[in-house]
């Protein structure tokens, strides 16, 4: 159907050995010297702690009895990969994952498209989409624990209104693993949306709005509009507003530890990392968990990258 | 401030809209912007109920306003927490700026030998899990005697924001004309000075943006300020957390505290609202 799909760029740059000019060699010194403080500060605070995570995890050790620290080599991925624990905290989290990125790509779409059309009070709506995207993380998670628990909180009750009482006022939406989810969802949905419609309207601001005219003159219903028009001529926008919202949703972490603390099949990879390494300080176990966790976002990059072409460096060439 | 941004979002197609279907996406459009705000709506509402009108269900409207909950929140003593981030957030933005654009000048401008791989290990970064570098750094933190202590935060944010200023500092200098540097350099300006007089004001509107997401991200970090402070360095988040733990039942003053944490954010946002969505566009696309 689509067939303009490959916008990647090549990369045809051979390997050039032209010897360099004096003047191109200075120039490359000074990029490096410019470059060289951000790359040792990220190297130090990124790089270290992955290596040592590393070494950590080829050990059995346990904070409270440095005696007890045994080389296991791979033991402790084993272990982990065994575990039905980590298995059900993986399907947690991608459930989490693949459900919020549908609807903030849906909604965050819609929004982006409104925002594009109206013009009447653009900044307005703007800055009102906006709030949700500066309350903290935290605070966001609490006012949806405390507006869907049962004692305190006001879903139930509009629930109850609008069903004409048919809903039960006491129900417990976190006494079960699916309502659960549901909550969170909804809140990290709540959350993220406006930014993924802030971004997905910066995509929207390339698209021709010569073609689209020229397909509506066409006869072109809306749908097809949307699917062959606009959607292929913002792919880049999207690939990176869906590649940056799957990352930052894989680490999912305050949201659930708020509201569930894990209960009821709710602990997602990260919270399963934090539990291993805070609080039961198994640090050969959690850095494992740790190394686990970055293996997977590491390979959901390399897929977007490589095969859906993601470029992220665009720009001069 | 905001009146020299130039418009963020284009107005194609806004144009010969016809006028109903207009009026129709307008309303849609509020009513969505209001279910998004709602939440935050009752927040500030309930943070100024009593507490027995906050506890209420269905909620009270109408009820008699009051300031107890937010008297019982600064009387909790929020202010060193607040100020510990306050340190963290804007020392750590200060930072990020002052490494992060002459790197992203490096990346754009005057490009490093494989630049696409060297920002691609920039940005690779920024998507490690946040939970898999808590313990070596506690660990190390541990170690060199710098657990509960504000600086440690510092470093940590700067690190951590560094990879998405210098992704969008970099679209930002892209925008810089070629003609405006050569000139400069045919005029033997040094780097220096073409940084200060020609490349600034161009970018001044990313320094902008990416500076408040650097702010945001720093000031609502929760994970790592509750790991590695204790007593002393603790952040506003982690106050924040505690408080809403002990208070819990205390709608009006949970509502308050967060509402008052959250403020800082919320009107740094409104005084960017404009560069900080120019900053995200163009940080995304180009």
């Amino acid at each position: 159907m689509s067939t303009a799909i490959d916008t990647g760029r090549s990369t045809a740059a051979g390997p050039k050995k032209a010897k360099l000019s004096d003047r191109a060699r200075g120039e490359r010194s000074l990029g490096w010297k410019l470059a060289g403080p951000a790359f040792l500060v990220m190297l130090f605070v990124t790089l270290y702690p992955i290596v040592y995570a590393i070494y950590l995890s080829l050990f059995n050790y346990r904070l409270t009895d440095p005696t007890g620290r045994r080389f296991v080599f791979l033991g402790n991925y084993v272990t982990a990969l065994g575990d039905p624990l980590f298995w059900q905290a993986f399907v947690t989290t991608f459930i989490i994952v693949i459900v919020t990125l549908i609807f903030e790509l849906i909604l965050g779409m819609g929004i982006a498209m409104v925002m594009n059309k109206i013009v009447i009070p653009r900044r307005t709506l703007r800055t009102v989409v906006l709030i949700p995207y500066s309350i903290i993380t935290v605070v966001s998670a609490f006012s949806w624990l405390y507006a869907a628990k049962f004692d305190t909180g006001f879903f139930n009750h509009w629930l109850n209104f609008f069903t004409f009482g048919a809903w039960d006022l006491n129900y417990d939406w976190f006494g079960g693993r699916w309502s659960s989810l549901l909550i969170i969802c909804l809140s990290e949905i709540w959350k993220t949306t406006p930014f993924m419609s802030l971004l997905l309207l910066a995509g929207l601001a390339q698209v021709d709005s010569a073609q689209e005219e020229a397909a509506k003159v066409d006869g072109a219903t809306w749908w097809q509009r949307l699917t062959k028009v606009i959607l292929p001529n913002m792919k880049a926008a999207l690939m990176v507003a869906v590649l940056f919202r799957t990352l930052d949703a894989v680490r999912i972490y305050d949201n659930p530890y708020v509201m569930t603390g894990g209960a009821n099949k709710t602990l997602t990879l990260s919270m399963l990392v934090g539990t291993e390494t805070i609080d039961r300080v198994e640090i050969g176990m959690g850095s494992a968990l740790a190394v686990i966790l970055f293996l997977i976002v590491l390979i959901i990059a390399f897929i977007f990258v490589k095969l859906f072409k993601v470029d992220l460096t665009g720009g001069r060439n | 401030m905001t009146a020299t941004a130039k418009p963020a979002a284009p107005s194609r197609g806004g144009t010969d809209t016809p006028r109903r279907s207009g009026l129709l996406l307008t309303a849609a459009a509020w009513f969505v912007g209001v279910l998004f705000v709602f939440p935050v709506l009752w927040m500030i509402l309930t943070s100024f109920h009593k507490e027995t009108d906050a506890a209420s269900n269905p909620p009270k409207f109408f009820a008699p306003l009051s300031l107890d909950g937010y008297r019982a929140f600064f009387d909790a003593g929020p202010w060193p927490p607040i100020l510990n981030s306050l340190t963290a957030s804007i020392v750590s933005t200060v930072l990020v700026i002052a490494l992060g654009l002459p790197a992203a000048y490096a990346l754009s401008i005057r490009p490093v030998k494989k630049w696409s791989d060297v920002l691609f290990f920039f940005l690779s970064t920024k998507f490690l899990p946040v939970v898999a570098g808590l313990l070596p750094v506690y660990l190390f933190a541990q170690k060199v005697g710098m657990l509960d202590n504000i600086w440690l935060l510092v470093i940590l944010y700067t690190s951590m924001n560094l990879p998405i200023a210098v992704w969008m500092l970099r679209s930002f200098l892209a925008e810089v004309p070629d003609e405006m540097l050569e000139a400069a350099q045919v005029d033997g300006a040094g780097l220096l000075r073409t940084l200060r007089e020609i490349i600034a004001p161009v970018i001044m509107p990313g320094i902008a943006s990416a500076g408040l997401i650097c702010f945001i991200f720093s000031w609502n970090e929760l994970l790592f300020a509750r790991v590695l402070t204790g007593t002393r360095a603790g952040t506003a988040p982690v106050f924040l957390t505690g408080f809403v733990t002990s208070q819990g039942l205390f709608l009006a003053k949970v509502c308050a505290a967060s509402l008052v944490v959250s403020l800082p954010v919320l009107a740094a946002g409104f005084a960017a609202q404009d560069k900080l969505v120019q900053g995200l566009s163009m940080g995304a696309v180009r």
